[in-house]
């Protein structure tokens, strides 16, 4: 838990004031920028204190956020960057100027994110022809930006050549209107606006309506490295059914999103999330957590519109990122570069 | 029109003498109604006219500057794809052409830049440490990104430090020519004095943007500095730049020996994958696979081929080459070799149809491609997806027979359009009225053969898997040529 005697910054509080603030920001993203404030708030004149203060900021967000996959993605980024190009014994740039660049241009890091968000709308757009049936599921920004670019492709006007449609696969939980719940009526209703037919469909009806679809897009949280991905609940669901029907499958993602995890399961991602919950009249039968150091809810445990699973990647037919269409097997390599 | 061979089929052979006489942009020209009539057709002969082509055109443009040079090589490039967009090895030579000028231009610009040779091996790498053990990890951050055609892969930037001189010669594994490589940092020693970053991943963090920057394209973007200071240069240079010209037409005239080379070089794993009283099936005329199962043969390897005769379209020539061999009227007189089965390989001609029946007997099945797609995937002649299918179902390895030179860095966004229907004649013959009137008969040429029903392929580097195709792609070819539109190049250099 933050520490307020030593570091009175609270990475944790400026992570969720970030995330909530600007609703384009991505974990990763928001990871970033909650280390940068970090590095400004605490004057730190060596390498070695500075990064020994940013891994202590990264084990203080990881452990205050539930679902910690997405963000350490952007901590390790981060991470790797500071060693790499601080440690070398003739570092260009020196260590003042790193510093201050990185403390000046937090913005400028989320523009370039923002602007990776466009750049795969554009890459994105070729997979869609027309005639086509898109399937996705909801709650990814960058998804959606694909779809409207793809809608307004072509022509000026906003209404686009080409003519596809669109079946939105509806949130699982039904919990009321979260963020991701907001986010996907906005794309729906941009979609509708610009006159492509939006479907909405409850996830039991994805099987069903499969034949019938051309393609199907969804958006990850994190890339994990054999290329398989962590998203939202339900999509290794879709993956697995668009395998089944013979339907391509992509991930469309921003490349920051790389964490180096890998997963056997789904139960190895090393988050605690109650998906499946026995319960007796006794009560709720509780399973010894193994490696998880929290026994009840509260803190780690994630709840609610946040749950993920794992896809494979042999369910994965390309994953869309700012860089290109990158084949799953080639993730590994982009993480190899990064770390080593 | 070359009016001295009039009386002649335009054809390769006939193009090919033509070019020696003819102007540039009559060849052009010439080279362009060829593909349009489909008169140069298939990967080899399309290939090779296309690098003779562009070996005239560097070897007589007057310009003297890299940038101008890749400009002109692009404009060529784009009406030669243009012409015949299903032929997608001449997109692939163009593209492999650039890469050995930006190469040469940056070899140039590196020697111009004089004193850093010595940093070469170093530290403007963020690789602390071990920068020298790391032939290939280096990868290049292009924020360009061309709409068509887009590669699977980030580019190496250091991937091709050696001239494409290198390969022909090494048929060793593909392994070994990855341990090979040195890390060239050519480029990188241009950078002195500028942050370093070319991972990828980090560009968001960078310290220059990464947009229109030297960073993004380095190749170009380190050229377009120096070359727009090129007065300086020339200082030194009069004979440099003639340099430039003269190594380009050498790492041309390299790419053109391993065209020649591809099918010998194929051929030397043939005693890996052929085993005796092995069952092969294969289909068409490929001269590839020919020469493949030639190699075996020749090394007293006692097999059995099962041929689909890839009715309607190929027929007639697998015909001929069951029982003459190489084909009496082919191109070149080395292309004529010895059938098959006076090596003492039974080989059993079979109707495509036959295919699934077979398939349970078969030990491996060989294909060769028209093209290979930058996921893995082929587009090969109509009949490989039936083989493909039958194998997966009999769990029968299928290996792919391919020189490096067919492999598109294009992403097929669109399978279907890569299939080109041709005459329907031979299905049902036109004079057959009524029922065409009544039918809509098609002739698909090609089929496309997905990625997962390849287990391997073998190119002239070596065998590699589907999954591993992206590599090869990054290394032989540019991200940024990828796309030869003219609204790209003025992107990238518009900075």
């Amino acid at each position: 838990m933050p520490s307020q005697t030593t570091t009175p910054y609270d990475i944790v509080a400026s992570y969720r004031r970030l995330l909530s603030e600007d609703p384009d920001l991505t974990q990763p993203v928001a990871a970033i920028e909650s280390l940068i404030l970090g590095l400004a708030n605490t004057p730190a004149t060596t390498v070695s204190e500075t990064l020994d203060l940013v891994s202590t900021l990264t084990a203080q967000l990881k452990a205050g956020i539930p679902n910690s996959i997405s963000l350490s993605a952007g901590t390790d980024l981060f991470q790797q960057y500071l060693i790499t190009n601080l440690q070398r014994p003739s570092a260009r740039g020196d260590f003042d100027q790193i510093r201050s660049h990185l403390v000046q241009n937090g913005r400028l890091f989320v523009e370039r994110a923002k602007a990776a968000r466009a750049d795969i709308a554009g890459y994105g757009r070729h997979f869609i022809r027309d005639g086509n049936t898109v399937l996705t599921n909801g709650g990814s920004r960058v998804v959606g930006a694909l779809l409207r670019n793809a809608a307004e492709s072509g022509n000026g006007r906003g209404r686009g050549t080409i003519r596809f449609r669109v079946i939105y696969v509806g949130s699982p939980s039904g919990c009321g209107k979260s963020a991701s719940d907001n986010e996907t009526a906005a794309n729906i209703a941009a979609l509708r606006e610009r006159d492509i037919p939006v479907a909405e469909i409850p996830p039991t009806a994805i099987a069903y309506c499969m034949d019938t679809v051309t393609s199907c897009f969804v958006g990850a949280e994190g890339v994990v490295e054999n290329g398989g991905i962590v998203s939202r609940l339900g999509t290794y669901q879709m993956a697995v059914l668009a395998k089944a029907a013979g339907k391509p499958f992509y991930v469309v993602s921003e490349s920051h999103k790389f964490v180096r995890l890998y997963p056997l399961g789904q139960r190895d991602l090393g988050i605690d999330q109650r998906v499946v919950e026995f319960k007796t009249g006794k009560g709720v039968v509780v399973e010894s957590a193994r490696g998880q150091t929290d026994g009840e809810g509260g803190d780690s445990l994630v709840v609610g519109e946040s749950k993920v699973d794992y896809t494979p990647p042999s369910f994965i037919n390309g994953i869309i990122t700012e860089v290109g269409v990158l084949l799953p097997s080639a993730v590994s390599e982009e993480l190899i570069k990064i770390w080593f | 029109m070359p009016s001295s061979t009039v009386a002649q089929t335009p054809s390769l052979s006939t193009y090919l003498k033509s070019l020696k006489h003819n102007d540039i942009e009559t060849s052009i020209e010439l080279f362009i109604s060829l593909l349009k009539r489909r008169q140069i057709k298939n990967a080899r002969p399309c290939a090779i006219a296309t690098i003779n082509l562009l070996l005239r055109v560097v070897g007589e443009s007057r310009i003297r500057d890299a940038q101008q040079l890749i400009e002109r090589i692009r404009e060529v490039g784009r009406r030669l794809v243009a012409a015949q967009p299903r032929e997608m090895t001449v997109g692939n030579i163009v593209r492999r052409v650039l890469e050995a000028v930006r190469e040469v231009a940056e070899r140039d610009q590196d020697a111009a830049n004089g004193g850093d040779s010595g940093s070469i091996s170093m530290p403007s790498t963020p690789i602390s440490g071990e920068p020298q053990r790391r032939p290939d990890y280096r990868s290049r951050f292009s924020e360009f990104t061309p709409l068509q055609g887009i590669s699977t892969q980030p580019q190496d930037m250091y991937a091709r430090a050696q001239a494409p001189g290198e390969r022909p010669g090494t048929s060793s594994s593909f392994m070994d020519n990855v341990a090979q490589r040195p890390p060239m940092a050519s480029s990188v020693a241009s950078y002195a004095g500028q942050a370093p970053s070319t991972t990828s991943l980090f560009s968001i963090l960078q310290q220059h943007p990464p947009g229109r920057s030297p960073f993004a394209t380095p190749p170009t973007g380190t050229q377009s500095p120096a070359l727009k200071s090129s007065p300086t240069r020339s200082e030194e240079s009069g004979a440099d730049k003639f340099d430039m010209k003269a190594e380009a037409i050498n790492s041309i005239q390299d790419i053109q020996q391993e065209l020649d080379d591809v099918d010998n070089e194929i051929s030397e794993f043939a005693q890996d994958h052929i085993h005796n009283n092995e069952i092969i099936l294969t289909h068409t005329s490929s001269h590839t696979v020919q020469k493949f199962l030639m190699k075996a043969a020749s090394k007293k390897r006692k097999f059995t081929v099962f041929h689909a005769e890839a009715y309607p379209n190929n027929h007639l020539e697998t015909y001929a080459t069951i029982i003459n061999g190489g084909s009496a009227n082919s191109q070149d007189a080395d292309e004529r070799w010895k059938p098959l089965t006076s090596m003492g390989i039974t080989v059993i001609l079979i109707p495509d149809s036959a295919v699934f029946a077979i398939m349970s007997r078969i030990n491996k099945v060989l294909l060769a491609p028209h093209t290979v797609l930058a996921n893995g995937s082929i587009v090969a002649a109509a009949g490989a997806s039936t083989i493909a299918l039958a194998a997966k179902t009999h769990r029968v390895p299928v290996v792919v027979l391919s020189g490096v030179y067919k492999l598109s860095p294009v992403y097929p966004f669109d399978t279907d359009d890569l299939v080109e229907y041709g005459d329907p004649g031979k299905v049902v013959d036109f004079q057959d009225g009524e029922f065409m009137d009544g039918v809509d008969v098609v002739n698909p040429v090609y089929d496309h053969v997905d990625a997962e029903l390849i287990d391997l392929y073998v190119t002239n580097l070596g065998g590699c898997a589907p999954s591993y195709l992206y590599r090869i792609v990054a290394d032989h070819y540019r991200v940024e040529d990828i796309d030869l539109s003219a609204k790209a190049e003025a992107e990238v250099e518009g900075g």
